[in-house]
């Protein structure tokens, strides 16, 4: 028990610090490579730097992911993407209001992550069988499905729709792309992003050679993501 | 001391740091496996995932979960730097956590899993070659794109927060009435007080849900 409990703190830390610091460069991207997720980038902005609904949207998915390490030991993918980021800008937000001087800070994110990180993971790794099931299972049954609504259809819609109303060129182009990333990825957020920045560049700077290069790599892309993905054996190739 | 901080700030944002962040994420989502492997509990991944190495674990074929996983992997590496965001949920969490495990067990390399240390290290090298790699076909993207694009998605971005309240409301509406009402009531008192409407919404159909439950 001491080593699982050594190890989860040890890991809890690198991991929170790193994710948190990560997810506060996407508010600096595309200038800092950032990472994250587009969804835990507008649920983060969806809490609009209070720090109560911070912490309450963590919360929720740290009931379901409690209830996912007992069944079965599986932290789920919200330990990173919703709790720990949720949980480190809250805390920094419960002193200072301003976002850009918490949420956005990375040198500021990377301490109080990696600190929500160990006490998350080590909870979940240890102690998650004392939440009661019932608690976890309204959590799930409530936050899973708005969950996923908002992945699938909604962001790909409010992307579908910022594109059209960014001019001609960047509509069709995120249509095309953005239907294609659909039907190959499950998902048309990337390929609509993709089609906005190919729009918006033939729109301001013409049909440019980096247009050209730029378009050569997206389609070889999404020729390789459809092979991994298993895409042509479902057409029959 | 706030120059420090200004100066840690800009390091961090800087993207010559960016294989060093992957380095310690990698390293805690790998070790994550070596703990799920060791003590059943642990990895960072969604349930069905995580069975497909059980899976593997099980019998020895590891196919369906390094299929499955390496293909995100991929997928997200070369979008990342294409986008600005590398999603971490299929490239860190599903290709480093299981992915990698799973070809390193069916190639018979047990070590770097049996052995915590070693699973921090080779996490942490994962990462940082990610990490260069993402930064490489960053550097190796054209100029000459707009910046404007960046804009709309950012937009986009923010504007995506705003539907999360009402999903919620819906959500926990379809799931049972008391859940309902603590929802739509804790999003009301929230938005009178001016707080974002997620919040309110989750924490009365928690509370409702959770009295009707437990009485």
């Amino acid at each position: 028990m001491t080593g699982l409990i050594i190890k989860s703190i040890i890991i809890g830390l690198l991991g929170g610090g790193a994710i948190a610091a990560g997810a506060a460069r996407m508010f600096h991207s595309p200038e800092s490579q950032a990472m994250g997720a587009f969804r835990t980038l507008g649920e983060l902005n969806a809490c609009k730097g209070d720090p109560i609904a911070h912490f309450s949207f963590g919360m929720g998915f740290f009931f379901n992911a409690a209830a996912a390490a007992v069944a079965t030991g599986a932290l789920t993918q919200d330990v990173f993407h919703r709790i720990v980021p949720n949980f480190a800008a809250g805390a920094l937000l419960l002193k200072n209001k301003s976002v850009e001087e918490t949420l956005y800070d990375p040198s500021k994110m990377i301490v109080t992550g990696a600190i929500s990180g160990a006490v998350v993971v080590t909870f979940l790794n240890t102690l998650a069988s004392v939440i009661p099931e019932q608690l976890s299972l309204i959590a799930k049954e409530i936050l899973s499905p708005a969950a996923s609504l908002m992945i699938n259809p909604v962001m790909p819609i409010i992307f579908w729709l910022a594109a059209l109303d960014a001019g001609k060129k960047t509509g069709v182009w995120a249509t095309i792309l953005g239907g294609t990333g659909q039907m190959i990825m499950g998902n048309a957020v990337p390929g609509l992003v993709l089609g906005i920045l190919i729009g918006q560049s033939i729109e301001e700077k013409g049909f440019n050679k980096a247009v050209k290069v730029m378009l050569g790599i997206i389609i070889a892309l999404f020729v390789i993501i459809a092979y991994f993905r298993g895409f042509f054996a479902k057409l029959g190739l | 001391m706030e120059t420090t901080n200004k100066n840690l700030k800009a390091l961090l944002l800087a993207n010559k740091t960016f294989p060093l962040l992957m380095a310690l994420a990698c390293a805690a989502i790998f070790a994550g496996t070596h703990l799920y492997i060791v003590y059943g509990t642990g990895a960072f991944n969604e349930i069905f995932v995580v069975q497909m190495l059980d899976e593997g674990l099980a019998t020895g074929d590891y196919a369906a979960a390094a299929g499955f996983a390496t293909g995100f992997l991929l997928a997200r590496i070369l979008e990342g730097p294409l986008v600005g965001i590398l999603d971490i949920g299929g490239s860190l969490m599903t290709g480093v956590g299981i992915g990698i495990p799973a070809m390193l067990l069916a190639a018979g390399i047990t070590a770097p899993l049996d052995n915590f240390g070693l699973s921090l290290l080779t996490g942490a090298g994962i990462g940082i070659a990610l990490g260069l790699l993402i930064i490489a076909v960053r550097k190796a993207m054209p100029e000459g794109l707009s910046a404007s694009g960046t804009d709309v998605m950012m937009g986009a971005g923010n504007k995506t927060g705003r539907f999360l309240g009402p999903l919620i409301i819906i959500s926990a509406i379809q799931f049972s009435i008391p859940a309902g009402i603590g929802a739509f009531v804790g999003a009301a008192i929230a938005y009178s007080k001016d707080r974002p409407i997620a919040g309110g919404a989750i924490l009365g159909a928690m509370l409702l849900a959770g009295v009707f439950a437990f009485m």
